[in-house]
């Protein structure tokens, strides 16, 4: 009897023994297979996951099935960016393209204003010039963003002088600033340096310029400043113009952007989304600052070093 | 694709005549990459409604759904998970651990989720921020503006769906402010970062992308994607 239960005892103790081995056993297997998943999952992330088991078990069949799935989304993504890839390219064929055309068109236009022509074609004649000249510039603001915007141009920010770029900007607006007695003043010669590519910046910069020359009634201001920071070197571009109503403030930057109150005069939209594009890639950003009737203040922030 | 929406959001402290209305019916989203500023004076509701966004607190009604998720159908424990995987946080006294150095800070959120940092994407960011050479430094050996930039640094890491900052330049001069904001701007556009930051100057809120104005606990205007 006493025996029976000593053996009873030893049954028991050996089961409670064996049952928990197993849950050991089992947890321990759990948390190896989570892990394994964790891993594969931190490697597809990574984009170096490869298989690492061959056998029957149920894992094998999921890090297969796992492999087939990212190859199918990888191939997807590869192909999709390909086609952005192909037409931009088109857009930057086409825009091409259409230079030498557009010049020729523009060269003879020129050449047939010159000539003795009826009174009643002058006015043809006008007309033919200022449309083709307006083409011209849209064809060539859309050749530089789609250069940009396919790498086919690629910025080279160096450290330059921030001054002479802004020079020969405000040379380059004078002489549309005096057609319609704008004061163009720079404020404070700056010293500073700043990392930019100078032509691309220039670019950037003349665009605000342009703009604000544009959108400021004669007899307007057009002021600019360079405030220096520890790690930024800000342009403001401050005009005493028609303002920018805030909702808008952000569309500006779109591309082919409008804004419905200035829809009747000449632009196509492209100039601050080119700056913008220009100033982002390198490492800085534009901001705006206006109020309708108040004048438009464009800030440019360039990266002091990299 | 909106990362962060509120569908009615309500906050009344207090019962009865007493009752204040913090937050009454706040309606907004905002896209995957936006930069949005939320603007109001001292009183209009915007701390509270920066809260109710961080999950830092409930509201009385409404929603607010993060990266497709109702953040107040989730448990409290859940919720802090939650935070610290999708949200980071800059806040206006930086809140940096000050035992641990910068680089520790910075990959804090990560090792507590027991993930290994992306060495990479970390050198990234701090090159960006140019925190090089203050990897080893205490967050106590550096200036407010350089410790700001560790925060920034921090609540990057983690790759969150959306960052929340409050007053980020609130304890700092105007020209290192300039430096702090420039640099989350330029790394939210490096990093396609979605941030919200709320601010009662609008100075700096015209560095966003758009702005929310928030008034006596309403949205005032602004909200145009």
């Amino acid at each position: 009897m006493n025996e029976f239960n000593i053996l009873i005892l030893a049954i028991a103790m050996l089961s409670v023994a064996f049952a928990v081995f197993t849950t050991m056993r089992s947890r321990i297997n759990e948390k190896r297979v989570l892990d394994h998943l964790d891993a594969m999952l931190t490697a597809a992330m990574d984009g170096t996951f490869d298989e690492t088991i061959f056998d029957e078990s149920l894992l094998s069949s999921v890090e297969t099935k796992f492999a087939h799935y990212l190859s199918a989304s990888s191939v997807s993504a590869r192909n999709l960016a390909e086609e952005k890839k192909k037409i931009k390219e088109l857009i930057a064929d086409i825009s091409h393209q259409t230079k030498t055309p557009l010049s020729n068109i523009l060269l003879y236009a020129q050449l047939l204003g010159e000539q003795d022509l009826p009174q009643e074609s002058l006015p043809c004649v006008t007309a033919l010039n200022t449309q083709a000249e307006k083409l011209s510039f849209l064809i060539g603001s859309l050749v530089k963003t789609s250069r940009l915007e396919t790498g086919v141009i690629e910025l080279h920010p160096k450290q330059s002088a921030v001054q002479p770029m802004l020079d020969t900007v405000l040379a380059q607006v004078a002489p549309k600033a005096g057609e319609k007695q704008l004061h163009l003043a720079c404020n404070n010669a700056t010293a500073a340096d700043a990392c930019f590519d100078t032509k691309w910046t220039a670019e950037a910069i003349y665009n605000i310029l342009d703009n604000a020359v544009k959108y400021t009634p004669c007899g307007g201001t057009i002021q600019i400043a360079t405030t220096v920071y520890s790690l930024f070197c800000r342009i403001d571009i401050k005009d005493t113009g028609i303002g920018i109503p805030e909702e808008e403030q952000a569309k500006v930057f779109a591309r082919f952007y409008r804004s419905p109150a200035v829809s009747e005069s000449e632009g196509v939209g492209i100039g601050l989304y080119l700056a913008r594009q220009i100033i982002a890639d390198e490492g800085g950003y534009i901001k705006v600052n206006s109020k309708v009737g108040g004048g438009t203040c464009f800030s440019v922030f360039l990266p002091i070093a990299r | 694709m909106n990362i962060l929406q509120t569908k009615s959001l309500k906050k009344i402290y207090g019962t009865g005549e007493t009752a204040v209305h913090a937050l009454d019916g706040v309606d907004f989203t905002v896209e995957k990459g936006e930069f949005v500023a939320i603007v109001g004076m001292s009183g209009s509701g915007k701390s509270t409604l920066l809260h109710m966004l961080g999950g830092l607190d409930r509201p009385t009604e409404g929603s607010v759904t993060v990266d497709g998720k109702n953040i107040f159908s989730l448990k409290d424990e859940e919720l802090t998970v939650f935070r610290r995987r999708k949200i980071g946080f800059v806040f206006q006294n930086y809140n940096l651990v000050p035992v641990l150095n910068v680089y520790e800070n910075v990959v804090l959120p990560i090792q507590l989720d027991g993930n290994v940092p992306d060495d990479t994407y970390i050198n990234n960011i701090i090159a960006t921020l140019g925190l090089e050479s203050k990897l080893q430094s205490l967050p106590n050996n550096l200036s407010g503006g350089q410790q700001q930039r560790v925060a920034i640094a921090r609540a990057l890491a983690s790759k969150p769906a959306i960052i929340l900052a409050d007053e980020p330049t609130g304890n700092l001069d105007s020209k290192t402010s300039q430096d702090v904001l420039s640099l989350l701007k330029v790394t939210s556009q490096k990093f396609s970062q979605t941030i919200v930051m709320i601010t009662h100057n609008e100075e700096i809120a015209q560095l966003a992308d758009r702005i929310i104005r928030i008034e006596d606990g309403k949205i005032v205007g602004g909200d145009k994607a």
